[in-house]
C-alpha cells in the first residue's frame, strides 16, 4: 500500500456539482487518491490524471475511461476494502466516490501498466481473430480445460468474494399508475404532469441526482439555469404523497404484464459495508399500469484507427466531466464530430481555459448556433475531414487527420498530424431503447434520427424525449408533458395543468450519417479500429465475419462477441451494424438489428436474493414442542420445511447407540414421538364418507363413529402417493391424516377433485395440521402412562385397537387415537397446539416411572420397518401400486362408485407377474446392513451390465432383533419367498439376502392388541 | 371435564362433533411464546417506524359454506354480524361476549376471530341454529394474529407481499389471503391508516417473526405487549 496520496492534476479550481468542502480519500490499485463528495469513481480517477484503468479483453491493450455513464465499456472495477465486501463488475462511471473506497482494475494481468499478456496484442491479434473461441478452442476438445483457466484469467471481468457478504439486501414490491424511467427533462416533465394529475408515480433514475443531460448543461429553462429548474421540479414532486423518487436506481428489466425491476444502490454508494441495519442495495419489483420510457440516448463514438488509446472519449462525456465534476480530462483536445451537438465539448474545453487543437467536422458545410460559437472563439474547424488514426499507446500523443470524400467512406488527400492528448468523438446519438426491446418490440431504423427508435409498444408503454430521437430540450419537455397527459387519460384521470417552460432555441445543421472513418489503408490493413471496446471487436473483425459468410447481424454478433457481456452493445452495436451493412453493400435496416435483453446493467446476486438468504433462505416450521426438543439435545431432520427431531443423543452416545437405546426403550417400556407435523384435514359434510371412498383405495362406507382406518391414496395411474389414518369423529365428520411432506398436496388433491369432478358431493375440507399438537406414546407401558393423566377409560375393553375417544389428558381436552406405527400398544394424543407443551411436559413428569424415552424420526423409521410398515415417499416412488406393496387388503374393488387409481392399477403393465414387488430382505450375515438404494441381482456372476431386479428402499440395524432388517423391491418378489437375491456394492462386496416377509417382528400383531 | 361430558358433545347433532378444546385453568402457549415478546416489550425500545404486537390466544374458526338466504340469516343470527359476501371484505362488531371479526377468505370460506372461550360456544350455536351444509372448524391453535403498525408499516409489507396495500385499493377493512415472504396463506387486513393485522400459521410463526425483525431493522422495530 502506498502511503502517499496523489495530487489532483486535472481538476478545475471552481465549478461542477462536487462539494469541495468534503474531500475524500480512496484507493485505486493500492495507491491513494483524493476526490470530493459528488464525484464518481471515474471523475475522481480522471481528476487524478489516471489514464489507464484496465487492459482490454482480448488484445490486452491499455484502456482508459471513454464515457460518463452506464455506457462506459472499459472502466469496470473490482470494489471492496475486504474480502467479504468484494463486488465485481462495478462501472466507475456509476459508482459514487466515498471515503475509504477501495478498488482495483479487473482486467490486466499481472498489472495494467506493464502487462505480460500484451504480447498477444503486439502480434497484431493474429493469435486471437474473431471466432477465436469457436475456431481454436473447440478442438482439440481435451485442451479446452487448459485454455479455459488461462483465458478466463486474461479476460478477467472481476471475481466474486470468497467470504459471506456482510451486507443486507432487500426486495420491495411496488405498485404505481405511472413508472417514469429516466429523470432527464422528458422524464421530469412526465412525472410532474402525472403527479399533478393525481396519479401514483415512481420516478427512477440511475444517477445520484435527477436532471439527466441538464446536469452538465449551461442552458436555461423557464428563464433560470437548467439545474435550478430541475431542483424546483424535484422539490415539487417530493411534496406529493403519491410520488416516489428513486435515485441510483437503474430500471434493469422490462418484463411481461408491465412488471419491471429496478436495481437501486443505497449504502453501497457511501460505505464499503453498510452501518448496521441499513440496506446496501434494493431490488424494486414494480407493477406499473403505465410505463414512460424517458431513457435518453447514448452518444456514439466514431470508429477510427487506434480509437481505444486512453484519451479517446465520447464528446458528451468530455462535457460532463467538465461541467458536472470540474475535471478537464486532458490538455489538448481534438474533437471529431458528425453533428452540431458535440461542439459543446470543444466549447466547454475552451471555456475551461484549455486548448482546443482542432474541431474536425466530417460535414462539408455545417452552419448552426454552436458551430458559430466555436468560430467566434477562434477555434480551428476543419471541414469534410476525419481523424483517421491516433498516436500513443498509454495515452494519445498525436492525431492524424485527413480529408474525406463526400460519402465519408474514403480518404482524400494527405494526412496531417497534430499534437493532442485527447480525442473526443461523436457520431450522433443512439436512443436508449433497451427496455423497449425487453418487451419483444423490435426497434425501427430512422434515417432522420440516424438511429434505431423503439418499435411499436407491446405493453402499456409510452416514450418521451431522446429515446424518440427528440434531442432538443424543448422537444423533450414537450414530449414529457404529452406522455404524462396521455397516461392520465388512459388512467381515466383528469388532465393536469402543465405548460412547456421556455427554452433557448438553437439552430442546428443536419447531422451526417457516418460511423466508420476510413483509413488510407483498407480496413483489414489499417490500425485497429475498435467497434466494441469491452469485447475487443474491430471493424476488420466485422468485415472478416461478413467475408466468412456470417451475413446475419445476429451471427456477426455471435461470431465477433460484439455487444456481449455487461456492455450489451451500448456504444458499439450501431457502429458494428453500419460497418457490416457497408461491407455487405446494404442499408442498416436490411442488415437488421440486434435486440437487447435484460438486464440493462449488471445486477448483483445480493439484490436478486434480497433477504431470502441465511436464516431466511427457506421457512423453517416448528411444532409446539420444539423448544423442549432443543433443550433435550435433539438432532433435527428436515422433512419438507419442518424441523423434526431425528434422534436424541445422550452425552457420549453415537447416533447408532442413541437409536438402539430409543428402540429398545420403546419396545420394552414406552417411548414418545412428536408427530405434530403429520398433515391433518378436517372433513365435514353428509357426503364425506362417499368422498373418502373415492379418494382412498379401500372401503369407508361402514366405518363406525369412534373408529379409525388406514388408507392408501393413489393417483389416476394407480400409483400410491400418500397414506394415513382417517378417523370417524361423527357420522358426517372425519379427521384425515397425511404424511408430513404430503399434507399440502393432499389437501389440494381433495379440493381439486371436489371442485372439478364431484362438486355435487356435500363436503368441505379444512387443514388443521397446525391446530393440533400430536404426541404418540408407544410401548407396553403406554396405557399405564396415559392412565395416570386422563379421566378417560383407556382399558382394552373400553378402547380397542383402531378406536379413538375424547378425554382429557393432563387436564387438557384431547382426542386420543389408539393407532400404531410401531406395532406396539400406542396412543396418539391430540390437543390444541397451544397446550401441546403443557401435555408433553406432564407426560414426562409421569413418564419418569416408566423410563419414558423421547424418540425421533429415525427410531420411528426403524420401529416401523421391523413391522414392515411402508413410508410413502421412501418405499414408494410414484411407480408403485398397492399390489406391488403387497397390500391387496387395502384395496376394495367392490365399491359401488369407482375410486381414483382403480383403472390405472388394472392396466396390463400393472398386473404383470414380474413387476418389482416390495418384500423383506434378510441378509445372510445378520450383522450386515444393506445400503438403501443398493440394486439387487439374481446372479452375482452375470456379466456386466448385470440385469438389475430392484432396489433396497428401507434398511436399518434392529437392536430389538439383534440383526439388520430391510425392505426392497424385487422383480416378482412376492412369489420368490425364501430365494436369494444379491447386492453387489461399490466397494466390491456382494451381500447375499433372502427374500422374506417384510414383517420381521410380531407377525400376528399381538403386541398392539393388548 | 368428565369423559361423559365430552362424549355428550361427540354425539352432537347433524353427525358432527364439537368439543370444548380449552382447559379451564391452564394458560396456553401461543406460537410466538418462545420469542418472549412481553419481555422485549418491557425493555421499552421506544422509537421505531414499525410496531408489532401479537394478539395471542384468540378463538379462531374457519367457516365453509355456500349459504342461501335462509342459511345466511341463520349464520348472521349466530354471529351477530352479517357474513361478508363481497370478496376481500370483512365485518366486525363489538358484542357482549367480546368482539367478533369475520373475514372473507374465498367464495365459500370465512375466517372468524372471537375471544378464545367464545369459539366453542359458536360451534355449539351453529349446531343448533344453522341448517344445511356447512363446516365450522376450530383452528384457534393453528394460527396467531400479528398487529403491525407505524409510519413504515407499509414499507415492511412491500418487502413481504406482492399485494398492493395503497389506501386507494386497500381501504380499512379490506382483507386478502396471499403470500408473505416465503410463507403462504396469510391473511392481511387493514385496521387503520397505518395499521394492519396479519393472521399467520403457527408453524410459520417463527419464520415470519425473524422476517419481520430483519425487514423492519432499517426503520426500527418496537414490540408492544
Amino acid at each position: 500500500m502506498a502511503q502517499q496520496t496523489h495530487k489532483e492534476t486535472r481538476r478545475l479550481s471552481t465549478g461542477g456539482r462536487i462539494d469541495r468542502s468534503k474531500p475524500i480519500t480512496f484507493t485505486f490499485n493500492d495507491k491513494q487518491y483524493k476526490g470530493y463528495e459528488g464525484d464518481t469513481l471515474a471523475s475522481a480517477l480522471l481528476a487524478n490524471g489516471v489514464d489507464i484503468i484496465g487492459r482490454s479483453f482480448k488484445y490486452s491493450r491499455p484502456r482508459g475511461i471513454v464515457a460518463a455513464g452506464a455506457e462506459e465499456p472499459n472502466a469496470i472495477m473490482q470494489l471492496g476494502a475486504t474480502e467479504a465486501t468484494q463486488i465485481p463488475n462495478v462501472r466507475a462511471t456509476q459508482q459514487a466516490l466515498y471515503d475509504g473506497l477501495v478498488c482495483k482494475v479487473t482486467n490486466g494481468w499481472p498489472n495494467v501498466e506493464n502487462d505480460l499478456m500484451s504480447w498477444v496484442g503486439k502480434l497484431g491479434g493474429k493469435m486471437m481473430p474473431p471466432g477465436f473461441y469457436y475456431k481454436t478452442f473447440m478442438y482439440p476438445k481435451s485442451m479446452w480445460e487448459t485454455y479455459e483457466s488461462y483465458i478466463r484469467k486474461a479476460a478477467g471481468l472481476g471475481r466474486s468474494p470468497k467470504e459471506n457478504d456482510p451486507d443486507r439486501y432487500d426486495n420491495m414490491n411496488q405498485h404505481c399508475d405511472v413508472l417514469v424511467v429516466g429523470g432527464g427533462p422528458a422524464g421530469l416533465m412526465a412525472a410532474l404532469t402525472a403527479a399533478r394529475g393525481g396519479a401514483r408515480v415512481i420516478l427512477a433514475d440511475e444517477q445520484n441526482e435527477f436532471g439527466g443531460s441538464l446536469l452538465s448543461s449551461k442552458e436555461s429553462i423557464g428563464n433560470k439555469p437548467a439545474t435550478e429548474w430541475v431542483d424546483d421540479v424535484v422539490k415539487e414532486l417530493a411534496r406529493f404523497d403519491n410520488v416516489q423518487l428513486l435515485t441510483h436506481a437503474t430500471v434493469n428489466g422490462y418484463h411481461d404484464h408491465n412488471f419491471l425491476t429496478i436495481h437501486q444502490h443505497l449504502t453501497d454508494q457511501s460505505f464499503d459495508k453498510a452501518p448496521n441495519g441499513q440496506i446496501c442495495q434494493r431490488l424494486h419489483r414494480v407493477r406499473a399500469k403505465w410505463v414512460v420510457l424517458a431513457t435518453g440516448a447514448h452518444e456514439r463514438p466514431l470508429v477510427y484507427g487506434n480509437n481505444d488509446v486512453p484519451g479517446c472519449m465520447v464528446a458528451n462525456a468530455v462535457s460532463t466531466y467538465i461541467q458536472r465534476y470540474g475535471v478537464v480530462p486532458g490538455k489538448d483536445l481534438v474533437l471529431m464530430t458528425t453533428n452540431d451537438n458535440a461542439y459543446r465539448a470543444a466549447l466547454d474545453w475552451h471555456d475551461a481555459g484549455h486548448n482546443v487543437v482542432a474541431i474536425v467536422d466530417t460535414r462539408k458545410n455545417p452552419k448552426g448556433t454552436l458551430v458559430e460559437a466555436a468560430r467566434e472563439r477562434g477555434m480551428t474547424v476543419m471541414l469534410g475531414s476525419g481523424v483517421v488514426d491516433v498516436q500513443g499507446s498509454k495515452r494519445v500523443t498525436g492525431v492524424s487527420i485527413a480529408k474525406l470524400n463526400e460519402a465519408g467512406d474514403q480518404v482524400e488527400g494527405a494526412v496531417i498530424e497534430v499534437k493532442a492528448d485527447t480525442v473526443a468523438s461523436s457520431g450522433g446519438w443512439s436512443p436508449v431503447i433497451h427496455l423497449s426491446c425487453h418487451t419483444g418490440s423490435r426497434p425501427v431504423w430512422n434515417d432522420e434520427v440516424v438511429g434505431f427508435l423503439p418499435g411499436p409498444s407491446q405493453q402499456q408503454q409510452l416514450t418521451a424525449g431522446a429515446i424518440n430521437g427528440a434531442y432538443s430540450t424543448a422537444a423533450a419537455l414537450e414530449q414529457g408533458i404529452n406522455v404524462g397527459q396521455s397516461a392520465l387519460e388512459k388512467l381515466a384521470m383528469k388532465m393536469a395543468d402543465v405548460s412547456v417552460p421556455e427554452t433557448e432555441t438553437l439552430t442546428e445543421a443536419e447531422p451526417m450519417a457516418l460511423f466508420h472513418i476510413p483509413h488510407p489503408k483498407p480496413t483489414h490493413k489499417a490500425p485497429k479500429q475498435f467497434v466494441d471496446l469491452q469485447n475487443d471487436v474491430t471493424a476488420a473483425g466485422i468485415e472478416l465475419a461478413c467475408r466468412e459468410g456470417f451475413e446475419s447481424i445476429e451471427h456477426v454478433k455471435r461470431y465477433t462477441a460484439m455487444g456481449f457481456g455487461t456492455d450489451q452493445g451500448k456504444l458499439g452495436n450501431i457502429n458494428g451494424m453500419a460497418i457490416a451493412a457497408k461491407y455487405l453493400k446494404q442499408s442498416i435496416p436490411e442488415t437488421g438489428t440486434t435486440i437487447f435483453r435484460p438486464n440493462y446493467t449488471p445486477v448483483t446476486f445480493g439484490a436478486i436474493a434480497g433477504r431470502d438468504c441465511g436464516e431466511l433462505f427457506d421457512p423453517k416450521r416448528y411444532t409446539a414442542m420444539h423448544q423442549w426438543h432443543m433443550e433435550h439435545g435433539a438432532k433435527f431432520e428436515d422433512v419438507g420445511q419442518w424441523k423434526r427431531p431425528w434422534y436424541y443423543p445422550k452425552a457420549g452416545e453415537t447416533m447408532q447407540e442413541a437409536l438402539n437405546r430409543e428402540c429398545l426403550a420403546t419396545r420394552e417400556s414406552v417411548g414418545i414421538l412428536d408427530a405434530s407435523t403429520l398433515g391433518k384435514i378436517d372433513i365435514q359434510g353428509k357426503d364425506a364418507r362417499e368422498f373418502l371412498g373415492r379418494v382412498y383405495t379401500n372401503a369407508w362406507a361402514k366405518l363406525a363413529v369412534g373408529k379409525c382406518r388406514y388408507g392408501l391414496m393413489c393417483g389416476e395411474d394407480g400409483m400410491v402417493f400418500d397414506d394415513g389414518v382417517t378417523s370417524c369423529l361423527a357420522e358426517n365428520h372425519f379427521l384425515m391424516t397425511t404424511t408430513t411432506g404430503g399434507a399440502a398436496h393432499v389437501l389440494s388433491w381433495l379440493e381439486l377433485y371436489h371442485q372439478t369432478e364431484w362438486p355435487e358431493l356435500e363436503v368441505y375440507f379444512t387443514s388443521v395440521t397446525d391446530h393440533w399438537a400430536t404426541m404418540t406414546i408407544s410401548g407396553p407401558n403406554s396405557r399405564r402412562l396415559l392412565e395416570t393423566l386422563t379421566d378417560g377409560d383407556v382399558s382394552k375393553e373400553s378402547m380397542s385397537f383402531m378406536d379413538w375417544k375424547a378425554m382429557t389428558v393432563a387436564g387438557v381436552p384431547a382426542r386420543v387415537f389408539r393407532i400404531s406405527f410401531t406395532g406396539e400398544l400406542s396412543f396418539e394424543i391430540n390437543v390444541q397446539a397451544n397446550y401441546g407443551m403443557h401435555v408433553w411436559k406432564a407426560l414426562f413428569e409421569q413418564g419418569k416411572q416408566f423410563n419414558l424415552t423421547p424418540y425421533g424420526t429415525e427410531t420411528m423409521h426403524i420401529l416401523r420397518a421391523e413391522k414392515g410398515f411402508i413410508i410413502a415417499g421412501q418405499d414408494t416412488d410414484g411407480s408403485v401400486h398397492p399390489f406391488d406393496l403387497g397390500m391387496p387388503w387395502a384395496v376394495s374393488m367392490q365399491k359401488p362408485f369407482s375410486f381414483i387409481g382403480k383403472r390405472g392399477m388394472q392396466r396390463e403393465d400393472c398386473v404383470r407377474k414380474d413387476r418389482k414387488q416390495l418384500v423383506g430382505l434378510k441378509t445372510t450375515d445378520p450383522s450386515v446392513v444393506l445400503p438403501e438404494g443398493a440394486q439387487g441381482v439374481f446372479d452375482p456372476k452375470a456379466s456386466i451390465p448385470m440385469p438389475m431386479v430392484g432396489h433396497v428402499s428401507s434398511s436399518y440395524w434392529s437392536a430389538n432383533l439383534g440383526r439388520s432388517v430391510a425392505m426392497g423391491f424385487v422383480k416378482g418378489g412376492h412369489d420368490k419367498m425364501g430365494q436369494k437375491v444379491y447386492y453387489p456394492l461399490v466397494d466390491g462386496r456382494v451381500v447375499e439376502a433372502e427374500i422374506c416377509s417384510p414383517v420381521f417382528l410380531d407377525p400376528k400383531g399381538e403386541r398392539q392388541n393388548v | 371435564m368428565s369423559d361423559a361430558m365430552l362424549n355428550e358433545k361427540v354425539e352432537a347433532t347433524k353427525g358432527k362433533m364439537v368439543m370444548n378444546q380449552i382447559p379451564a385453568d391452564i394458560v396456553g402457549e401461543s406460537p410466538l411464546h418462545h420469542a418472549d415478546l412481553e419481555t422485549l416489550a418491557s425493555r421499552g425500545q421506544g422509537q421505531g417506524g414499525v410496531h408489532l404486537k401479537e394478539k395471542s390466544l384468540q378463538g379462531l374458526l374457519i367457516l365453509r359454506a355456500k349459504p342461501d338466504e335462509v342459511q345466511l340469516a341463520e349464520i348472521e343470527s349466530v354471529l351477530g354480524v352479517a357474513l361478508p359476501t363481497t370478496p376481500l371484505t370483512s365485518e366486525e362488531k363489538a358484542g357482549e361476549k367480546g368482539d367478533i371479526s369475520v373475514r372473507w377468505v374465498s367464495p365459500d370460506e370465512w375466517f372468524i376471530v372471537v375471544p378464545a372461550t367464545v369459539a366453542f360456544q359458536l360451534e355449539s350455536d351453529f349446531q343448533t341454529s344453522v341448517s344445511g351444509h356447512y363446516s365450522l372448524v376450530n383452528v384457534s391453535s393453528g394460527y396467531t394474529i400479528l398487529q403491525l403498525s407505524g409510519d413504515n408499516v407499509v414499507d415492511v409489507l412491500k418487502k413481504s407481499t406482492p399485494i398492493d396495500v395503497h389506501p386507494s385499493v386497500f381501504p380499512i377493512g379490506k382483507v386478502v389471503s396471499s403470500v408473505f415472504a416465503k410463507s403462504g396463506a396469510m391473511m392481511l387486513r387493514r385496521t387503520g391508516d397505518n395499521a394492519f393485522e396479519l393472521i399467520i400459521r403457527r408453524s410459520f410463526a417463527d419464520y415470519i417473526w425473524l422476517w419481520l425483525q430483519d425487514a423492519s431493522m432499517e426503520y426500527g422495530l418496537v414490540i408492544e405487549a
